[in-house]
């Protein structure tokens, strides 16, 4: 029975299910929201409509209400997509390609080169991430004399912090999926040849490990959208407002009389994340299936 | 040769392989502490600002540098750090300073205070999320594929992909506000009234076990999946035996391995990250106390917390790696499946 669904050559993908469809919809919502969202015909995400605030779902021309101040939500949301989509973005690209570097390199090298990444690796990866990166930013955005408000834009500093805690995750991912090609016999070859060991890992181990990588980076977007917003709760999140996790945070001393305001950031945090994961685990479904018919 | 040398022979060189293992095991966490307090260490004062300025913004300079010599900022980085280990092995880990008091307050007395809850939240989320966990994955392994299965997989993964401070606000709403079953902040000592601590700790562990009761059901289902295709199992239902006996006590015991393996693991991050459950619902715990510290740039104490959490993380892995390294090595591949 086992061998009969082999042999009937299982697709490469696995079957697209309305989960698929309806994670990768959200997520294209998304991107547009991020690229167009400040042109949508919406309230103006910063003016207070004082006369209204605290309105519920569906009032006037407030889609999903407004907050303590009278700032519509949905427009707030909107708003926050895109530095919320943009710090996901540049956090999972930088962390991939320092990680991906380090672990393809500690994977191909091994000896003492390995020891150290791996070892770099698991001492970053032995302090919680959420509090590496609070630490991060708090020492980070210290205020100094000639600037108080700190030396660099907040930011700037959370995209540092937080790329600096998923470069140990992404890179031992890299270095496992990386050791699983090292000894392939294609690379045996290349190296028989007298092929230099950096063209090796560029042209014959990275383009294997990157679809790999890409199935990760779609969980590590997720990681780094939560952890935006732990950092928010916590206090040192993106200006008020700027973000999704800062809305939660600006909004949560009122979730006894305005839940709306902190329930809606809430759906579109958990609906993001939720479609990252699922998207995440198809890809990795997807090379599974690849690879077990090589 | 005969059997008998061969095999006392081989018993003691796998003894002195295994605490070979166990020695490695024990040297690298070491390490691992080692460089990861002196990153923060690293951290802290290699960048540039000074801490004693941060501390007492409208000192005078007499008073910066007093503070200067009272911190040991005026020593290099290695012995800094080497006093500030000494200190720190002794159980002596610094103090908070203020601008009001000169004392400041004793690091130590703070954890002391803090750390007993935290422990406890610690415990009782462990002990609630394998208590759900556990019958869900044995019965989703039951009837694997079957509708039960089915559902709770993807309602488990749905769960599983909401962060839990999302978790923790949708609870504190449903919960606290709208059916006012449990307080929404705060934290009742079990001295006071049991029902109430039970009470004040309900929704904080229903958020923090939200997660690992999704990665526990899942672990568990598939070890119990292939657990139940053994030999073993087949012929204890030939003896005709009942199904809820060879699940409970034949299946589920060789089964749990991995699942007791990312609850230890999982019990060494709890530690520090529940720290934005603790400051949603107002827990004054281990987490509110690294929280306020940072936030007010207490470099000590942040170095001693952080350190703090670090030894306990790596102290739960170390001691999940030396049982794998103890016992029996055919069960040693399983941590790599976890």
């Amino acid at each position: 029975m086992l061998s009969s669904t082999h042999a009937s050559g299982a697709t490469v993908a696995p079957r697209k299910t309305l989960g698929f469809y309806l994670a990768s919809g959200w997520l294209g919502l998304m991107l547009l929201i991020a690229l167009f969202g400040d042109s949508l015909p919406l309230p103006d995400h910063k003016e207070y409509f004082f006369d209204e605030a605290g309105a519920g779902l569906f009032s006037g021309k407030h889609i999903l209400g407004t907050d303590i101040d009278g700032i519509d939500i949905l427009s707030a949301i909107v708003h926050g997509t895109r530095m919320s989509i943009l710090i996901a973005f540049v956090c999972v690209t930088v962390g991939m390609l320092i990680g991906g570097a380090l672990g393809i390199v500690a994977a191909y090298w091994r000896g003492w080169v390995d020891s150290v990444i791996t070892m770099y690796f698991n001492v970053t990866l032995s302090i919680p991430n959420l509090i590496l990166t609070f630490a991060m930013v708090a020492v980070l955005s210290s205020p100094t004399a000639t600037n108080p408000e700190g030396r660099m834009p907040r930011v700037l500093v959370i995209i540092i912090a937080l790329t600096f805690a998923l470069i140990p995750i992404l890179g031992r991912l890299a270095r496992s999926s990386a050791l699983s090609w090292t000894g392939r016999e294609f690379v045996q070859v290349a190296e028989s040849i007298g092929m230099k060991r950096r063209n090796i890992m560029w042209s014959h181990i990275t383009p294997n490990v990157v679809p790999s990588m890409m199935s990760v980076g779609f969980l590590a977007a997720g990681v780094v959208i939560v952890v935006e917003g732990g950092l928010a709760i916590l206090g040192v999140g993106t200006d008020p407002g700027e973000s999704w996790g800062s809305l939660l945070s600006k909004n949560r001393p009122q979730i006894v009389d305005y839940p709306q305001a902190v329930v809606w950031p809430v759906v579109a945090i958990a609906l993001t994340v939720m479609s990252l994961n699922f998207f995440g685990d198809y890809f990795r479904k997807r090379i599974d299936n690849r690879e077990s018919r090589i | 040769m005969s059997g008998g040398t061969t095999s006392s022979r081989a018993t003691t060189a796998q003894r002195l392989r295994k605490a070979k293992n166990i020695a490695l095991i024990v040297f690298k966490a070491v390490l691992v502490l080692f460089l990861a307090t002196f990153g923060v260490t690293l951290l802290v004062r290699l960048l540039p600002g000074d801490p004693a300025i941060t501390l007492l913004p409208y000192g005078t300079p007499e008073q910066h540098e007093s503070l200067r010599q009272t911190l040991g900022l005026n020593d290099n980085v290695f012995v800094y750090y080497f006093k500030w280990l000494g200190n720190f092995l002794q159980g002596d880990f610094g103090y908070f300073y203020s601008a009001n008091t000169s004392e400041g307050a004793q690091i130590s007395t703070l954890i002391g205070n803090v750390l007993p809850r935290s422990m406890l939240i610690m415990v009782y989320t462990m002990i609630f999320s394998l208590l759900v966990s556990i019958p869900i994955a044995v019965a989703m392994a039951y009837k694997a594929d079957g509708r039960f299965d089915r559902i709770t997989s993807n309602v488990m993964f749905a769960i599983s992909s909401i962060p839990n401070f999302a978790i923790a606000l949708i609870l504190m709403y449903l919960f606290a506000v709208q059916f006012e079953i449990f307080p929404a902040v705060g934290y009742t000592p079990m001295a006071d009234s049991f029902s109430e601590h039970l009470k004040s700790v309900a929704l904080p562990v229903f958020s923090l076990s939200a997660g690992l009761i999704a990665t526990q059901t899942r672990l568990l289902r598939t070890d119990m999946i292939a657990t139940l295709k053994e030999d073993f199992v087949t012929m204890a239902s030939s003896k005709g035996l009942t199904d809820r006996y060879i699940l409970w006590r034949h299946a589920f015991r060789p089964s749990s391995l991995t699942l007791m393996t990312s609850a230890a693991l999982n019990m060494g991050s709890l530690i520090g990250g529940a720290v934005i459950i603790e400051s949603i619902f107002a827990l004054d715990g281990f987490g509110l106390l690294l929280t306020t510290s940072l936030n007010s740039r207490q470099y000590l104490g942040i170095q001693s917390l952080v350190a703090l959490v670090t030894v306990f993380y790596v102290l739960f892995n170390a001691i999940v790696d030396t049982f794998y390294a103890v016992v029996d090595p055919r069960v040693r591949s399983h941590r790599g499946a976890a």
